[in-house]
């Protein structure tokens, strides 16, 4: 049935979406191309698998989820950005992959390598439109995700934070000559990253119920994926785009079956790069002057 | 090729040429030659478009209208890579040089547009003790003195030294027209009297320079000619005698530049 | 040699081959995050090769490399109009998809897997590394070398040069592809069995992390990254469970003390000016 898959796509497509944001943030302002924010949703997921497990109520399984993610892009910021400024535009890369095998093995440690059922929270409570089936949980978090994207565009727009923040992403220079402070701004760029990357491994957690040490790879790469078809470093690019990848993953598999998922999502993303290469709503990049 | 013949004794020959920036003009239907083998100076104040002009000419910057035409082949629409082969070479206002290669590297780099077949592309050079490429680059920086800096890496070298050797990459291409962007800038006395050195024995081999330059010093004693721009517009032209004392060019530089 | 020696011997072949693939064009700027892709294109046609038109194995894996390769020259010509991050991505997204056709090519097993009947003992595998190796140090002499670290280091300037900047970005982009494809070739035969599961991001992500910690500068830097990613994990056996995590961490602290990487230039020039790269 069609419209239960669009709902399906819009779900999962609002998990790719904060993600997808998560590392707009990060390449939009910072230029870094972070491969830690898919361990950072990995350990959203399963903090708060862990938490719940220890017998925590979901709030704070939730809370100390985000604030465990948080610290440890804060060590990203210290270890895999602040070294790099000025080096080779790679080797952040291998840092924040780092981060990425070294969040995955230290999980395994604790938690085994199988995938882990969460726990139902809202469990029986569904909403039938028809022969469309809602469940709460799906509702609550597609809300909160779009709630989380206007805020988060609002306050770049509205407030003077935000408004610093874009002017690093058009020009880190002339942002350092207008007196933005840079060593105070990327670490709490890092930590609203991290809360967005774990928020959506929270989320993920909750509707799809099962958590595993390496989930963050395969909603990680589709996230960038998302972010680029949108168009890299615009907000409303990466919640376009996220839509656009989830819907097309979840109507792949029902059309046609679940092995063609990377041929039509990564043919996408290869196409628009072609094609497109600032995405369906980024702007082109510009030229350099000698 | 009627064209070519007529035009053989005019090495750079540019023609109407206009460029704006987001709708401002930095270069305004600017003409003016460069004889074979002259030696001509491109002054102005700060932001008068001299580096447009040199970015325009090697292709750098697409022109907006106008011709430039390269010892008598128009090459306003040329792909800027083949424009050192039609002859005109440049060197950098902001020192280009390639930080990762040796001194002796960026040469051989400058060296490619006489060895561009594949064959040279793929000869094992590095394992011929003193090949022939090797040796012709260590001779052109001996020429300038410089040879002691040929295996440094560029980034550690002196800020005079690494402006020298992007003039003599510049030369290694067998161009026939020189570009210089403000080579004198940022040199201590002795060095801009060796790079006068250096540019006199350019001229001495037949070459056609087109210098920009702030020193009227240096420009006096290297160029017959001087071109003026200001706002993109071409205010005088002549030797530096006479458009000294022309009172639009004394305007535009008011303050700066006025001694001797 | 004891079984055990071999088999990290023959891991360390094949990461050293893919740490060339990837260094080929990283040399040249280009971050080509797709090398399983290509790995995928060699692996399988050699052995649909060697299976079904019964070809003698150097036969299949060469041109089984030149298809790989004339495969990157082709998707490669488009995609390298994109630069930076974009090009990552763009090969990123290739290779995903290369293997998902993989993955839903029916002659060649889909996701059931491959099974590959001709066997090439370790001996060729040892030997195909040796060649890899052998091939670029002797590239690195030439001026196709020097203009790869040029057009890194400056496209603009190098084009104004007169160098093709995207003749030489191809021609990296190709070789590199064309190494891939040949060590997937010779893998499909080593290993008797292929997968499209297993030219996953991660074996196109693996070999970059080699050629960045080992340092792009220099042409040693690849292999002596492989070696440290091959061997030190054996080293950290002992600590099992632990080993992979503490390997992660060591890279990180490892890269934020020397970004570059660990051979450079400098490297080079503090250990005497012995090295034949300038002779005068
Ligand atoms: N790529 C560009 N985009 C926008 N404006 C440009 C660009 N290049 C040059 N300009 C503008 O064109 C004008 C001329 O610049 P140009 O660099 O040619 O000056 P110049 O004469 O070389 O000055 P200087 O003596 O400082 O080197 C300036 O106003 C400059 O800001
Ligand atoms: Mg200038």
């Amino acid at each position: 049935m069609v419209s239960q898959q669009i709902v399906n796509g819009l779900m999962l497509g609002s998990i790719y979406m904060l993600v997808a944001v998560a590392f707009t943030l990060a390449i939009g302002v910072l230029n870094f191309l972070n491969f830690s924010i898919p361990g950072l949703f990995m350990v959203g997921g399963m903090a708060a698998y862990g938490g719940v497990k220890l017998g925590l109520h979901w709030s704070l399984a939730f809370a100390g989820a985000l604030a465990l993610a948080a610290l440890i892009s804060l060590a990203v910021e210290r270890l895999a950005y602040r070294p790099m400024q000025g080096g080779d535009p790679e080797a952040p890369l291998v840092s924040s992959l780092g981060f990425l095998v070294l969040l995955e093995n230290l999980m395994l440690i604790r938690y085994g390598s199988d995938q882990q059922a969460f726990p139902p929270l809202l469990a029986d409570m569904n909403l039938r439109i028809g022969d469309l089936v809602i469940g709460m949980a799906q509702l609550a978090s597609l809300a909160l995700s779009i709630a989380l994207v206007v805020w988060l565009s609002w306050f770049l727009s509205a407030t003077n934070s935000g408004r610093r923040i874009r002017t690093v992403a058009e020009s880190g220079e002339t942002a350092v000559l207008l007196g933005v402070n840079m060593s105070s701004l990327a670490p709490r760029l890092f930590v609203g990253s991290a809360m967005l990357a774990a928020t959506a491994g929270i989320l993920f957690a909750v509707n799809y119920q099962q958590v595993s040490p390496f989930m963050g790879e395969g909603v990680g790469f589709k996230g960038v994926a998302a972010m680029i078809v949108g168009g890299m470093g615009s907000i409303w690019g990466a919640v376009l785009g996220g839509l656009l990848i989830g819907m097309i993953e979840v109507l792949s598999i029902s059309v046609i079956g679940a092995n063609v998922v990377n041929i039509t999502v990564y043919g996408l993303l290869l196409l628009i790069l072609i094609l497109r290469p600032q995405g369906l709503i980024g702007r082109p990049p510009s030229r350099e002057k000698l | 090729m009627t064209a070519k013949s007529a035009q053989r004794s005019v090495a750079l020959s540019i023609t109407g040429l206009s460029k704006s920036f987001a709708g401002v003009r930095a270069i305004d239907n600017l003409s003016f030659e460069v004889p074979e083998g002259r030696a001509v100076a491109l002054i102005g104040p700060n932001g008068a478009g001299k580096t447009t002009v040199f970015n325009m000419v090697s292709g750098v910057y697409p022109v907006d209208c106008g011709t430039i035409a390269v010892n008598g082949v128009d090459v306003t629409h040329m792909p800027s890579r083949k424009r050192i082969a039609a002859g005109v070479a440049r060197s950098f206002q902001n020192i280009r040089l390639m930080a990762h290669l040796s001194v002796l590297d960026n040469l051989l780099v400058g060296q490619h547009r006489r060895n561009a077949s594949i064959a040279a592309m793929l000869t094992p050079y590095r394992l011929v003790p003193s090949h022939r490429w090797k040796r012709e680059a260590l001779q052109a920086l001996a020429e300038s003195g410089l040879e002691a800096y040929a295996k440094e890496n560029v980034g550690a070298l002196p800020y005079g030294v690494r402006k020298r050797i992007d003039l003599v990459r510049a030369t290694l291409a067998g161009a026939n027209v020189l570009m210089l962007d403000e080579p004198a800038a940022g040199l201590n006395p002795t060095e801009t009297n060796a790079l006068r050195g250096d540019l006199q024995a350019l001229k001495a081999r037949g070459l056609t320079l087109l210098v920009v330059e702030h020193d009227m010093h240096f420009v006096d004693s290297v160029c017959e000619n001087v071109v003026v721009l200001n706002f993109g517009q071409k205010i005088a032209e002549g030797p530096l005698s006479t458009v000294r004392q022309d009172r639009l060019v004394r305007e535009a530089y008011l303050g700066v530049e006025e001694e001797a | 040699m004891s079984g055990y020696l071999t088999g990290v011997l023959v891991t360390l072949s094949f990461n050293i081959i893919a740490a060339y693939a990837v260094y080929l064009p990283i040399a040249a700027g280009q971050l080509n995050l797709g090398i399983a892709g290509f790995m995928a294109i060699g692996a399988y046609a050699a052995a649909f090769l060697t299976n079904e038109m019964s070809w003698p194995i150097w036969a299949a894996v060469l041109v089984s490399a030149g298809l790989a390769g004339s495969v990157g020259l082709m998707i490669g010509l488009p995609v390298l109009r994109t630069h930076g991050i974009y090009l990552a991505m763009a090969t990123f997204a290739l290779g995903q998809v290369i293997s998902a056709v993989f993955l839903n090519l029916e002659v060649v097993g889909g996701a059931a897997g491959y099974p590959v009947a001709a066997y090439a003992p370790p001996n060729i595998v040892f030997a195909a590394a040796a060649g890899v190796v052998g091939f670029m140090l002797l590239l690195s002499t030439t001026r196709f070398a020097l203009y790869l670290t040029a057009v890194k280091s400056d496209p603009t300037v190098a084009d104004l040069l007169g160098v093709s900047v995207r003749g030489i970005q191809a021609a990296a982009f190709t070789l590199g592809a064309m190494v891939a494809g040949f060590g997937g070739a010779l893998y499909a035969h080593h290993y008797s069995f292929i997968e499209a599961q297993h030219f996953n991001v991660m074996l196109s992500v693996f070999p970059v992390l080699y050629v960045l910690f080992g340092g792009t500068q220099t042409v040693l830097g690849p292999l002596v990254g492989a070696l440290f990613f091959t061997l030190a994990p054996e080293w950290l056996r002992a600590s099992a469970e632990w080993r992979y995590a503490l390997f992660a961490l060591f890279i990180i602290l490892f890269m934020a003390a020397r970004p570059q990487g660990l051979v450079t230039m400098s490297l080079f020039r503090l250990f005497g000016r012995r090295k034949p790269q300038v002779t005068t």
